[in-house]
């Protein structure tokens, strides 16, 4: 698509989460630009492999959201813990990261989301209008029928948002835990996993969807576009909305480092492609939301609109990318409106300081786990 | 280096010690007055401590240097009025006589030994907490379970192992929380030490590294940071401070070392940050310069937290040695 638009060539390369950190870090000469999240980015920017994204060469810079300038979107909401957009977003005169607005960036903000995780309601019984909690990913009604994502950066924020629910631990700042306060949620996540509480683990979304076609698991990390390729478990499997709030995430697109001239300028066109509409319209019908909303909603029709944006009960059957049917008329988003989820966010996706201590232990948890074998 | 005793039959270090000590003395080569300290004492003969120590107690004894206020000793005989001078054993003639060379060549090997130690063990620390076993360590050196034990205690002695409640010896993990009190620990050390240094740096070096930043030839801000420690930041009046200093600085260093090894880019704003503050020194404007130090500490350990996160994507290396073991 963006290649139709742009009118020049791009290869895009799809790599799971920690061999694109690497390879972005490690390798800045072998790409132009690097797609991640912001809370990778802390790695990549460090190792001196991007550089700043001037924004006046951004067009539709004024019309990104407050969510990722300011940290929520309005004054009055809380930011949530742990990385936020903004605490990475401008680049600072000491060449650090922070939230002072600068002319220049580290990351164009663009699709971004709020995850919770799925459940089982022949287990659990609807949410009823409380919501649901992140108790619910470690309850023992569940125990041999639950699985997690096994990503150090997403998946230890699930367990610890279910045990601080729970009132097994609690955490001074969920978002930069203590290396004693890591040692103790592993040290839980042992414990149950000796008492045989997890089915397994999952990588990849494909691998969540199998694990509920096969009825294998009552709750689980999911994300977003997982609950539109459910098939016939659709109406027993749903997204969660947490009453202790959400585990946010925004993704971006950056520069690297070596860019110069026309290379350059086709980066930027690259970077302004993003915030054009059609791509954003995509991103919608997965369930992620865009940076600049506004300037997609000419490209969903209404129905779809008001469904993914505005909250409202489908009107009609919508359909994904690919055409097929992802929601079915008379559904409501769970959740609902795109204002509502994102001022409900608890925390964000986050590479904490401790991450290099965190990521060790956190293999060592997955591999006495072993991978789910759906 | 074997086994055995390697000089058996020869004289004990701290005699050798003496005798190069003596000979320097009353050949009038160091001065009545200079300060005499067992560290850099310790590094230009290339052995521990314990030794010199010793053979500064013997001299002592002799008459031939004399305790006084401060830290260390005095050479020559307590005179009033007379004035320390705080000095590098460098900056004189110092000499070691050939026949004393062979002897203190083989304790060299020692030096060597630990050094090979101490850079593996403060390697491994990003990567978790490590047993260090010692009989797995004498077998891996070759050398008997005395002189590894010796190495473990001098490691201990800086810092970079420590007894656990069953009583082995552990290693790291170097962590987040470990970084942060590592750099809390300079920007009230370091600023302190250069107020210290003021009246006692090296100009002249301290010009030439001015001189070398401007024509852009030093590339590595690891290099400038050992020449703010040698010109000026040991050179500070207080060697337990200074002490203290080089050996907090012990891990931080491993880590930008095995960093860089991965392949970590030149800091350049780094480097342009400690021209600046070279500048400020070769000026005397130490105030500024202490001010600028602690500004550039602050960022400093901001980028090295978040250049530890990259550490959690590089598999465990193989080349952690059999003497340690994983917790």
């Amino acid at each position: 698509m963006a290649i139709a638009d742009l009118g020049f060539d791009i290869q895009h390369e799809s790599l799971d989460f920690l061999t694109c950190q690497h390879r972005a870090a490690m390798d800045p000469m072998n790409y132009d630009i690097y797609e991640q999240c912001f809370h990778n980015l802390d790695i990549v920017w460090y190792w001196g492999a991007l550089q700043p994204i001037e924004t006046r060469r951004i067009k539709q810079w004024d019309n990104i959201g407050d969510l990722a300038k300011t940290g929520g979107i309005s004054k009055y909401t809380w930011t949530g813990h742990g990385d936020a957009p903004v605490r990475k977003l401008y680049v600072q005169p000491d060449g650090t990261l922070g939230q002072q607005p600068m002319p220049t960036i580290s990351m164009l903000p663009t699709a971004h989301n709020v995850d919770s995780f799925g459940y089982d309601t022949r287990l659990f019984g609807a949410e009823g209008p409380e919501g649901s909690s992140w108790a619910w990913l470690l309850d023992r009604r569940a125990r041999g029928r639950i699985a997690l994502v096994d990503e150090p950066a997403i998946g230890i924020f699930d367990a610890a948002l279910a045990a601080e629910a729970n009132g097994d631990l609690t955490f001074q700042d969920i978002g930069n835990m203590t290396v004693d306060e890591i040692d103790s949620l592993m040290a839980l996540l042992e414990t149950l996993r000796q008492q045989g509480f997890f089915v397994g683990s999952w990588v990849s979304p494909d691998q969540a969807e199998a694990l509920v076609h096969a009825d294998r698991v009552s709750v689980q990390s999911m994300w977003s576009p997982s609950y539109a390729n459910l098939g016939p478990m659709k109406d027993v499997f749903r997204e969660s909305f947490p009453r202790e709030g959400y585990r946010a995430w925004h993704g971006g697109a950056s520069l690297a480092r070596h860019l110069t001239g026309s290379k350059l300028d086709m980066a930027y066109d690259y970077l302004n492609w993003w915030l054009t509409g059609p791509a954003g319209a995509v991103m919608a019908r997965q369930g992620h939301y865009m940076t600049n909303a506004e300037g997609l909603r000419e490209y969903l029709s209404p129905e779809e609109w008001g469904y993914w944006y505005d909250g409202d009960i489908a009107r009609c059957d919508l359909k994904g990318p690919d055409g097929r049917i992802v929601v079915r008329q008379g559904q409501r988003r769970p959740g609902g409106a795109y204002r509502e989820r994102v001022s409900r966010i608890a925390l964000w996706n986050t590479v904490m300081d401790e991450y290099n201590y965190a990521a060790r232990s956190w293999n060592r948890f997955i591999a006495a786990l072993g991978a789910a074998t759906p | 280096m074997t086994g055995k005793q390697p000089n058996s039959g020869q004289e004990p270090l701290y005699d050798t010690i003496s005798r190069i000590l003596r000979h320097n003395i009353t050949s009038g080569r160091l001065p009545d007055g200079l300060v005499l300290i067992e560290g850099p004492i310790a590094k230009v003969m290339q052995t521990s401590r314990a030794p010199v120590q010793a053979s500064l107690r013997m001299l002592n004894a002799e008459g031939l240097i004399h305790r006084f206020r401060g830290r260390g000793y005095l050479v020559g005989p307590a005179l009033p009025g007379l004035r320390p001078i705080r000095k590098s054993l460098d900056e004189f003639d110092f000499e070691i006589p050939s026949s004393s060379r062979s002897a203190l060549a083989v304790r060299g090997t020692w030096q060597r030994v630990y050094d090979k130690v101490e850079a593996e063990i403060a390697a491994c620390q990003i990567f978790g907490e490590f047993r260090v076993i010692e009989t797995e360590l004498a077998n891996h050196l070759g050398v008997s379970r005395t002189v590894a034990r010796d190495v473990l205690s001098r490691l201990n002695e800086r810092g970079l192992i420590r007894k656990g409640a069953t009583s082995h010896w552990l290693a790291g993990p170097l962590t987040a929380r470990t970084l942060r009190e590592k750099f809390e620990l300079r920007s009230i050390m370091e600023p302190a030490a250069l107020r210290l240094a003021a009246d006692w740096m090296d100009h002249a070096q301290i010009a030439r590294v001015c001189d070398q930043i401007e024509s852009g030839m030093t590339k590595d801000a690891a290099e400038l940071e050992d020449a703010l420690m040698k010109y000026c930041l040991s050179r500070a009046p207080n060697s337990a401070l200074v002490e203290i200093i080089t050996n907090n600085r012990l891990l931080l260093s491993a880590m930008d070392k095995a960093l860089s090894d991965l392949g970590l880019p030149v800091d350049t704003v780094a480097l342009d940050q400690y021209g600046t503050l070279f500048r400020l020194i070769k000026s005397h404007q130490i105030h500024a310069a202490t001010e600028y130090l602690r500004e550039h500490l602050r960022i400093l350990s901001y980028k090295s937290l978040a250049r530890l996160k990259i550490v959690a994507l590089i598999p465990e290396s193989d080349s952690i040695p059999k003497y340690l073991s994983r917790v």
